[in-house]
Formats: structure tokens, C-alpha cells, sequence
């Protein structure tokens, strides 16, 4: 039995001086990467060790930050401390940004800048031979600065500025290696798709602002998420039945649903592999992609704003609903992929769907187990991909590898641990217990379908890993080149991230769900009871006994098989077209080329037209006007009143008295001006005061 | 009044003052004999020491009145303008360091200390002798400064049609006040606006017309308000580098402050404050216009400055037109001027550098200025862009309030067509900016070798630059420091 805590946690809002400088978090990686910005190409090691340090600190500084509030929370204090100020003034009305420490910010912050650390170190190794050293860390370090930024906004404005910083240096990073014509239109299809859900989100930003009144989230009882905004927000109608909380919600929604890739805006994130693999780590598996997430946790309150007790509303059926066909659909497509990193991406989009529908189902607490959880395990698949790479020289198909597990050491065992966290093996691995909790939230949510589409998600998950890992470390040796493993710089961060992968398990049982206590401002009572919960055990039974089904068909169709490169592969002769149809992505960007696309090509060249026929000739007229108007001003200019002047000044040097000069006409231009002005000014007056 | 109380409500100018002789007793006698950059680093010390001091005198000056009757207010716009001229004549002493043109450094920075004390009074003046007297104090310094350069032919010119122009429209000003004197029997200006206001109702409204554009002519020309700007131009373009600063800056703040001043006492919607509105509402339209089109087509960087000093004053004077006297214009007004001044200064830093390194200041010889000192062009590129209204930089902020501040006073499509007018003019003036800008990073350099300036130039325009740059980023910080005058 699970006592009755009797504790009741008290909210504690008043800035202490940690909050006061958590702005020092996103500014030093910000300042590290305009001070890289200035260096010289060459100058690699002051790049790097400027990037790492600064962000060193901000883990630091998080860590404090982190430690402040778990002081809190064991004093049984609700930590939520905002530092607010406003940025700008107009009027009676202001533009007011600020920060939040509350456990949410304080996890996400040490997540980032950990795994965003590792990433930046292993980086090193990886990049060591680009000629773009300094810039590839310039741009990361400014992309670690707006991630952190989103993290700590308490202001949804600093909130948008923050995440158009991270849209920006994802544009930048995924085109980084901008001469390969496949990665410069990856950046650009990345930065306009998140851009439609970015229209969206800055919509409902406006929306929230003209209907609060305020941009902050807490702002001690006057924020937007506070609950007399929230329930003034409840009661304005929206249209199409909705409040306008629920229609802001979904705004938001759409803006996140951008950034971390759920369908239909996922198609940029597979593309977004073109980068180099630090990148495809650092923003989309472990923070980028995972800001959609924060999002909406963040803006939790207004998501969940007019349910009853364990009731959901409609914002939250819509996320859960789109998380859940995410995770479905990703995980398809995943089976089919040959290459790779874009296995790891679908498998990335389909673990936000996990995640979005865990927001949806069982609250912030077991969407948000599965963010943290994930970003280790995928951080350390993409590394351990990338280390694979470098093996066996840039090549990505998987088909062409096979049988590293001999080679590459290190590289295989911390990648088996991330592929089973991925597939939530049982018990010891992080991604069991982090899947296990949404499973169970969709288990308990009064409509059953989300539940099915997230189980058959999680076997293709384990089915689809399991195809990978085979491919790539078991069966015969298919390269061209002899593999060999990374350097140290490389596989220790691996190593430290494959730690996290299991040890993140300790905090979320069942038996012990600090985690979710933590974030629940709750305190964490450890009893192994906790395992007792009806109907918890049979579900636990039924999600290994998926994941166990989905690794046994992958190893028995794909295990140790001797395999031709070329050859067909074996689901592929099973399944046929349906292959054929998943192999190419449902075709969802080809509908989009036909449908969107054409539609903008179209309204392109017609303004194309307008443009230079028509605004083009009134532009050049207008500018024509101006141009004489200047010229007959200058003319006047230098030939009667300065040259008059200038020769005025002449005599004058040449010996002439000042007062002959005055008398001799020079001055009288100027006081014919000037009467002129004069009387103009009075004849303006007196016609305009006639009766 | 005794005059105990004329020198605690004076401190700020006797601060000035004694300075002033301070600084020529200094440089004439201790240190006659040493060089004349030594000695223009002792002057512009000195110099700067009054501003400071005078700055701490300016927040425990009294108000002074003369019997029931203000003559100098304190807090408020004069306040803000007070500190503004102090801080900003600081700023343009410190250019003088690397900037030696006279061989009489402790003369100039006396004359520039005079200057500023008459600034002083112009901004806390509430009766029309005490602005009169101001106004010389502050012009007949500028006629000086102009012509500092001895040698300089153009500084001559520059500060004789300067001088001319000057004392006629100080003559027109006198007229008006006059003519004020004549309507109200008070020199007072709340008395004064009070008489105008019987007297434009008993049939006066010829001569309160003809009074207040004589006026208009004589402030008109101190902030350089097309059509009585001829000598801008010239005199930017011949006065020594720092004395055009100035000129630029701190002269304008105080004329500006003392408009502001008069916005105030009118009682707005009264006769006197239509035909006043309507004046500058003129000057307004015909500066933004004249001064954005001319800058078009020069290719003397500091008459370029010089015309959009004078789009400059059209907007601002936009702000003096459709004026609330609640204090939102006025703020507004002087956040504008103060930071159009800095950066004003800035921009004359920048072209006197360039100047000694090339010879002139035409557009031609920004040339490559980003190969040639990379921290000159990007300071270049801050003031500039800031200047067109571009933001993060404070010219954006600046622009916003005051365009802000006009469209919440009202009255009509007049005050919404003249924003939009000041606004299409903003775009306008963008492209003169960046046409020194495209030149000083686009264009070829004219020669390899490293334009160089002094380390106290080189260091005041950094900060500039940053102030410039971080104002712009968090503006509320000048905006709040500025309402903190008028609680």
C-alpha cells in the first residue's frame, strides 16, 4: 500500500541569487560563440576550448541552479523562482522579459549542457580534419546558448527569440557542409518547414499576449499560466466551440510540432542528417528536436487549463493523437531505411511521438522521464553512429558494413546498450521505464487507441533496431575499407552516455518515482509497492514480452546471417509493394512537391511578374524623382550659396574688409532665405486662423 | 533672492565657469611650455572634472525664483537635459585629446565649458531675459569654437556664416520676445503664455502669429530647422572635428530642451498652441523632407552628417508639434536627442580620424576603411545604422518612442500623415548611410596603409558604440532613467 504523504509543499517564488543569475546559462555560450566568430579559421584550439569552457561553466552553473532547487524540494518547498524585468517601455504598457527555475527548467538545464558538453568534446575528434573547424564550433556554441535560452525563458517572447536562435543554427549546422548540394537543400526544406509551425506559434504568442496582457509565464500570480489568466482564458470563446485557452494551446502546439518533427512537418528531420553527425546528435536527437517538448510542458498548464480530475481536454487529445500516429508512422518508415543515421532520425521522430503523447496522456512528468532518458540513449546511438562512420570511412549504408562488432570495440557495446534503452529492454535500461510510463498512461486514458498504436510502435522499435545493429556489427564484413575504431576523444563520451543510459533507470521505477515526484513537486516515498499498483505488473509482463517479440523477429530474420550487399532484403521479398511504399517514406515528400510546393511555385513566378513589371517601374520612378530632386538641390546648393560664399570668402582672405563683404550682397541671400521662411511661415498662419 | 540662493541655484554653471578659468589659468600658466598634445590632455581633464562635478551640482541645485516669479526650474526636462549637455560636452572634450588643431587647447576647452553653462541655463530657463541671455551665452561660444581652427581657411568661413546667420536670427528672436513682452507686460514664460492667450482672444492674432514665427525663426535656426538651416552644412563641414561635435550635440539638446520648455507652458488646444503646433508641424514636414533629399547627393561625409542633422530635427520637431504636456513627448524627445547626440559624436570621431589619415572627408576616402582599421568601420556601421533607425540599435528605440509618442497625442489623419511621412523619410535615409557604409566595407581601399587614431578616441568611440548598441538591446534602462526625472 502507498501511504498518504501527508507533506504538503509550500511554494517558495522569491528570486534567490541563483535565479538572479541563471541568465548567465544561455549568455556564456552566446558570448563564447561571438568571440569565436572573431577568431581566425586557424585558430582551432582557442575555438574549441572557448566553446567547451563556456559551456563548461553554464553546467556549472546548472548544476548549482539544480542543486538550489533539490534543496528546495527536500526542505518541501515548491520551488518556481522568476527573475523579471521589462525590456522595453511604451506607454503604460510593457514588454517584459525574465527567467524560471522551477524543477523542470533545473532538469532540462543539466540535461543540455551535460549531453551538450559531450557532444562539443567528441566534436573534437570528429571534426578534427574539417577545414571549418572554428566555424562548425561558433555555430554550435551559439546553438547551445538559444537552447538554453528556451529552457530558462519565463517570458514566451524570450521564449520565441531564444527558439528563432536555435531555428537559425540548426539552418546553419545542417548546411554546414553548404558545397554538398543534398545538405544545402536539407538546411533549407529544415528551416521552412519548422518555419510553418513557427506562423503558428507566433500566432498564438499574439493571441496570448492580447488576451493576458502579459508575456510572462509566473509573474507571482499576474503570469499567463497563472491560474486567473488561465480561467479568464476559459471563459473566452474561440469559435468552433472552443475556449481560447484550448485554441491558443493548439497554436503553440503547431509551433512546437514543427521543431520536434511530428507529422505532418517530420519531413525535414530525416533530411537534416545531411550534417555532420555532432550536429545530428546534439540538435536532433538529444535538445532541438526536444525544445517541441519542453514546449509544451512548459506551457502545460494552459494545455491541461479546464480539465476536470483526471480528465483530459481537447488541446491534450490532440497531442496525444498526433504523438501516437507520429510514433506509428516513423517506425514504419524506420523498418525500411537503409542508411544509417536515417534509421536513427525516423526512430528520433517516432520517439517524440512517444514523448508528445506521454505530455498528452500522463502529464509533463512521464513525457518529460522519456525526453531525459531519450536524449542520452539517441545521443549516444548518433555518436556511436558517427564513430561507426569514421570506422569505416564516411560510409553510411548500412548494408555496406557488417561484422564490426570485432573491430570496433567500444563503439559496438555502447551502441547495443543505447539500441536496447531505445527498445526498452527490461528492467535495466532507461528506456524501459520511460516507455513503460507512457505505456501505462495510455493504458489508463479512457480511449484505448493511442495504447494500441504506442504498443505496435514499440515492437517495430525493438523490430527495427535490431534489423540495424545486425546490419551494421554482426553478419560478414561488406566494406570496402578496413574499419577501425574511434579515437579516445570520441568513444569516452560514448562510454559516459552508455552509463547514463542505464543508470537514468534508478530514478523513474515505480518503486521509487523520484523523478516524476520531483517534477511534481511531490515528495518521493522508495517501496518497492510501488510495483503492486493493479494491473501495473501485467503491463510491465506485456510491454517486455513486445520488445522481447520485436529483437527476436529482427534476429531471426536479419541475425548473423551471411549477407550480399547487393542482395534483396529479406522483408523486402516478404512484403513487396508495401516495402516499396515505406522504403520511400509513405511518399509524403513527393505529396508535398505536388501539392504545397506547386501551389508556391506558381504564386512565386506570378509576383515574380508584378514584381518587375509593375512595382519595378514605380520603384525606378520614384527613385528617378529623387535623384533629380537631389541633383537640382546640390546644383543650387554649390553654385548660388556656396559659391557665393566661397568667393565671398575669397575677398576677404585677398584683403577686402569683413563689413564691405557683409554690405557687398554675400548676407542678403541668407536674410532672403530667411525672410522668405519668415513670411511663409506667417501667411501659412494667418490662412489657416481666417474665420 | 539673495545671493546665497543664486549660487546654490546657479551651482552647475559657476561649476562651469570657474572651471573654465581653472583650465585657462592651468594651460596659460603652469603648463605654457610643454607640448601641445600634453597640454590638451591637462585641458580636456580639467574639462571633464567640471562636467563631472557640475553633474553632481546639477542633482542639489535648487530651483530659483525671483520673488513669486521662476526663474530656473529643476528636475523634469531640465534635468534630463542638464545632465544630457554634461555628460555629451564630456564626451566631445575627450575627442579633443587626439585631435590637436589650435595650438591654445586650454582656450578651446574654456570656451567649450561657457558653451555647455550657457546650455545649462537655456534648459532650466523659465522666463525669457534668462533664455535670451542663455542662448548668447551658448551661441556666441559656438561662433567661437567654429573659427578655432586659426589656420583652417574653411573654419573661418564656416564660423563667420554661422556668426551672420545667427545674429539675425537672434535678432528675429529678440523681435518675438519683444513683441511677447509688449502683449503680456511679463517676461515670465507662464505669465507670458497667459497674456498671449487674452490677447489672441481680443483680437491679437496677427501679432501672436507674427510673435511666435519669429521666434520659431530663432530657435528654428539653433536646431538647424529647414528653411533657416543654410549654415549647417557649412559649418559642420569647416569647424574643427570636436567643435562640430558640439555644435551637433550639446547645442541642440539645449534648444531642444528650451522647446520642450515652451511646449509645456502652452495650453494645448488654445489658440497660441494651434498656430504654435501648426509652425512646427511646417518646419517638421519641410526638414524631414529637404534634409533627407539633400543628404542624397552629397559626397562630403560631414555635410551628409549635416542634412541628416536636419531630417533629424524634423522628426524631432514632429515630437514638439503634436505635443502632450504630460511628459510622454518630452521623455520621448529627449531620449532622442541624447542619443542621437552620442552618436552624432561618435559619427564625428569617426570622420575626423579618417580625415587626418586622408586629407578630406569625401565618401571616396571611407574606402576599404574595414581593411584599413577594422574597429573604426564597425563603429562606423553601429552609429550609422543606428542613426537610419535600425534595430537593436537605440536610433531604432529613439525613432519608435517618438513616432509612438505622436500617434497617442491624436488630432487627426495630420499628426498619421507626417509619421508616415517620417517613417518613408527613415527609409529614405537609409540609403545615404549606407552608402558611406558600402564604401567603407565594399569598395577597394585607396591605399594598405592602417588609418590610424588616437587610444582616448579609439576608446570613446568604443564605448559609444557599445552604449549605442546596448541601449538598444535593453532600451527600457535610458527610458526608466529618464522618467526617473520626472517623478
Amino acid at each position: 500500500m502507498i501511504q498518504e504523504t501527508a507533506l504538503i509543499f509550500t511554494p517558495q517564488t522569491a528570486a534567490s541569487a541563483i535565479t538572479g543569475n541563471l541568465w548567465l546559462i544561455p549568455a556564456l555560450p552566446i558570448v563564447a560563440s561571438g568571440i569565436i566568430a572573431l577568431l581566425k579559421q586557424k585558430r582551432r584550439v582557442p575555438a574549441a576550448a572557448l566553446a567547451i569552457g563556456s559551456l563548461g561553466i553554464s553546467l556549472l552553473i546548472a548544476i548549482a541552479a539544480f542543486a538550489h532547487v533539490l534543496a528546495g524540494w527536500m526542505a518541501n518547498h515548491a520551488v518556481r523562482e522568476t527573475f523579471n524585468f521589462s525590456w522595453i517601455q511604451v506607454g503604460t504598457s510593457s514588454v517584459d522579459l525574465g527567467w524560471v527555475l522551477d524543477p523542470l527548467s533545473a532538469v532540462m538545464l543539466v540535461m543540455v549542457c551535460f549531453v551538450g558538453l559531450l557532444i562539443f568534446i567528441y566534436s573534437v575528434g570528429y571534426m578534427a580534419h574539417d577545414e571549418n573547424f572554428t566555424r562548425f564550433f561558433c555555430f554550435l556554441s551559439l546553438f547551445a546558448g538559444g537552447m538554453l535560452g528556451v529552457v530558462i525563458a519565463n517570458s514566451i517572447l524570450l521564449l520565441f527569440m531564444s527558439w528563432e536562435i536555435v531555428g537559425l543554427t540548426s539552418y546553419l549546422l545542417i548546411g554546414f557542409w553548404y558545397h554538398k548540394p543534398s545538405a544545402a537543400a536539407a538546411a533549407k526544406k529544415a528551416f521552412v518547414t519548422t518555419r510553418v509551425g513557427d506562423i503558428f506559434f507566433l500566432l498564438g504568442i499574439v493571441w496570448l499576449f492580447s488576451s493576458t496582457g502579459t508575456l510572462l509565464f509566473y509573474s507571482h500570480g499576474a503570469g499567463s499560466l497563472e491560474s486567473l489568466a488561465l480561467s479568464n482564458l476559459l471563459t473566452q470563446h474561440a469559435g468552433l466551440g472552443l475556449s481560447a485557452a484550448t485554441a491558443i494551446g493548439l497554436l503553440i502546439f503547431a509551433g512546437a510540432a514543427g521543431k520536434s518533427g511530428q507529422v505532418p512537418l517530420h519531413v525535414w528531420l530525416p533530411d537534416a542528417m545531411e550534417g555532420p553527425t555532432p550536429v545530428s546528435a546534439l540538435i536532433h536527437a538529444a535538445t532541438m528536436v526536444a525544445a517541441g517538448v519542453y514546449l509544451i510542458a512548459r506551457v502545460y498548464p494552459l494545455m491541461s487549463a479546464g480539465s476536470l480530475a483526471g480528465g483530459t481536454t481537447v488541446a491534450l487529445t490532440v497531442v496525444t493523437w498526433v504523438g501516437a500516429a507520429t510514433a506509428v508512422f516513423a517506425a514504419l518508415i524506420a523498418v525500411a531505411q537503409n542508411d544509417i543515421k536515417r534509421i536513427l532520425a525516423y526512430s528520433t521522430v517516432s520517439q517524440l511521438g512517444y514523448m508528445m503523447a506521454g505530455l498528452g496522456l500522463g502529464g509533463v512528468a512521464v513525457g518529460f522521464f522519456h525526453l531525459i532518458t531519450h536524449a542520452f540513449f539517441k545521443a549516444l546511438l548518433f555518436m556511436g553512429a558517427g564513430s561507426v562512420i569514421h570506422g569505416v570511412h564516411e560510409e553510411q549504408d548500412i548494408r555496406h558494413m557488417g561484422g564490426l562488432n570485432a573491430k570496433m570495440k567500444t563503439t559496438f557495446v555502447t551502441y547495443g546498450i543505447g539500441m536496447l534503452a531505445l527498445c526498452g529492454f527490461p528492467l535495466v535500461f532507461s528506456g524501459f521505464w520511460s516507455k513503460d510510463g507512457i505505456l501505462e498512461a495510455a493504458h489508463n486514458g479512457a480511449i484505448k487507441g493511442p495504447f494500441y498504436m504506442l504498443a505496435f510502435g514499440a515492437l517495430l522499435t525493438a523490430f527495427y533496431m535490431t534489423r540495424q545493429v545486425s546490419y551494421v556489427f554482426f553478419g560478414n564484413k561488406r566494406a570496402h575499407h578496413e574499419a577501425h575504431e574511434s579515437p579516445k576523444v570520441m568513444t569516452m563520451p560514448l562510454a559516459i552516455l552508455a552509463f547514463f543510459a542505464i543508470a537514468l533507470s534508478a530514478i523513474g521505477t515505480p518503486a521509487w518515482p523520484w523523478f516524476k515526484s520531483f517534477l511534481n513537486n511531490e515528495a518521493a516515498p522508495f517501496e518497492f509497492a510501488g510495483f503492486a499498483e493493479p494491473g501495473l505488473a501485467s503491463l510491465m509482463l506485456l510491454s517486455s514480452c513486445i520488445v522481447l517479440v520485436g529483437i527476436g523477429l529482427g534476429w531471426m530474420i536479419y541475425g548473423n546471417k551471411q549477407q550480399d550487399a547487393h542482395a534483396k532484403d529479406a522483408l523486402e521479398k516478404a512484403l513487396g509493394p508495401i516495402w516499396t511504399l515505406l522504403a520511400n517514406r509513405f511518399y509524403v515528400d513527393e505529396l508535398y512537391g505536388v501539392t504545397v510546393i506547386a501551389l508556391y511555385k506558381g504564386l512565386a513566378i506570378l509576383t515574380d511578374f508584378f514584381d518587375r513589371c509593375v512595382w519595378g517601374g514605380i520603384v525606378a520612378l520614384v527613385a528617378w524623382v529623387f535623384g533629380l530632386c537631389a541633383k537640382i538641390n546640390r546644383f543650387l546648393d554649390e553654385t548660388f550659396i556656396n559659391g557665393g560664399f566661397d568667393k565671398g570668402c575669397e575677398q576677404l582672405s585677398t584683403g577686402g574688409g569683413i563689413l564691405s563683404n557683409v554690405e557687398s550682397g554675400r548676407a542678403q541671400t541668407y536674410l532672403r532665405y530667411l525672410a522668405v521662411g519668415m513670411i511663409v511661415l506667417v501667411a501659412i498662419l494667418l490662412w489657416s486662423a481666417r474665420p | 533672492m539673495n545671493y546665497n540662493e543664486l549660487f546654490l541655484a546657479t551651482l552647475p554653471e559657476t561649476v562651469l565657469e570657474l572651471a573654465a578659468l581653472l583650465v585657462l589659468i592651468v594651460d596659460l600658466g603652469l603648463v605654457r611650455n610643454a607640448g601641445p598634445r600634453y597640454r590638451a590632455v591637462v585641458a580636456a581633464f580639467f574639462g571633464v572634472a567640471g562636467c563631472a562635478v557640475a553633474l553632481w551640482a546639477v542633482s542639489i541645485a535648487p530651483a530659483l525664483h525671483f520673488g513669486s516669479t521662476l526663474l530656473l526650474t529643476v528636475g523634469g526636462t531640465a534635468g534630463v537635459a542638464q545632465c544630457s549637455i554634461l555628460i555629451l560636452t564630456g564626451i566631445t572634450l575627450l575627442l579633443l585629446v587626439d585631435c590637436v588643431f589650435s595650438r591654445n587647447p586650454g582656450e578651446y576647452v574654456a570656451v567649450v565649458l561657457m558653451a555647455a553653462a550657457g546650455g545649462l541655463l537655456i534648459a532650466a530657463a523659465q522666463d525669457l531675459l534668462v533664455i535670451f541671455t542663455g542662448l548668447e551665452l551658448l551661441s556666441v561660444s559656438l561662433y567661437i569654437l567654429a573659427a578655432f581652427a586659426k589656420k583652417s581657411a574653411a573654419s573661418a568661413e564656416s564660423s563667420l556664416k554661422y556668426y551672420l546667420f545667427g545674429g539675425m536670427a537672434a535678432a528675429f528672436l529678440l523681435f518675438g520676445f519683444s513683441y511677447l513682452y509688449g502683449l503680456s507686460a511679463s517676461t515670465s514664460l507662464p505669465q507670458v503664455v497667459l497674456g498671449v492667450s487674452v490677447a489672441s482672444l481680443n483680437g491679437g492674432v496677427a501679432l501672436v502669429s507674427v510673435a511666435l514665427v519669429m521666434i520659431a525663426v530663432g530657435l528654428g535656426f539653433k536646431v538647424a530647422a529647414v528653411p533657416f538651416h543654410f549654415w549647417a552644412p557649412d559649418t559642420y563641414e569647416g569647424a574643427p572635428a570636436p567643435a562640430a561635435a558640439f555644435i551637433a550635440s550639446v547645442s541642440k539638446v539645449a534648444s531642444f530642451a528650451l522647446l520642450i520648455s515652451i511646449g509645456t507652458a502652452l495650453v494645448p488646444g488654445h489658440g497660441a498652441a494651434q498656430s504654435w503646433s501648426l509652425i512646427l508641424a511646417v518646419l517638421a514636414a519641410a526638414s524631414m523632407i529637404f534634409g533627407n533629399v539633400a543628404a542624397l547627393a552629397q559626397t562630403s561625409v560631414r555635410r551628409l552628417v549635416a542634412y541628416s542633422a536636419i531630417a533629424h530635427a524634423g522628426y524631432i520637431l514632429l515630437g514638439l508639434a503634436y505635443f502632450e504636456p504630460s511628459g510622454r513627448n518630452a521623455q520621448a524627445i529627449l531620449y532622442y536627442i541624447l542619443t542621437y547626440g552620442l552618436t552624432t559624436i561618435g559619427a564625428f570621431g569617426v570622420i575626423s580620424a579618417v580625415e587626418r589619415a586622408t586629407g578630406n572627408d569625401s565618401i571616396g576616402n571611407f574606402a576599404g576603411l574595414h581593411r584599413r582599421n577594422p574597429v573604426l568601420a564597425a563603429v562606423l556601421l553601429v552609429l550609422f545604422l543606428s542613426l537610419a533607425g535600425i534595430p537593436p540599435l537605440v536610433g531604432f528605440w529613439a525613432k519608435f518612442n517618438l513616432f509612438a509618442a505622436v500617434l497617442m497625442v491624436g488630432g487627426g489623419a495630420a499628426p498619421f500623415a507626417l509619421v508616415a511621412l517620417a517613417v518613408a523619410f527613415s527609409a529614405v535615409s537609409l540609403f545615404y548611410y549606407l552608402q558611406v557604409l558600402k564604401s567603407a566595407y565594399v569598395a577597394a581601399p585607396a591605399a594598405e596603409t592602417k588609418i590610424k587614431a588616437g587610444p582616448v578616441t579609439m576608446l570613446v568611440l568604443i564605448v559609444i558604440a557599445l552604449a549605442v548598441l546596448g541601449c538598444g538591446c535593453f532600451p527600457a534602462y535610458l527610458q526608466d532613467w529618464i522618467a526617473g526625472f520626472y517623478l
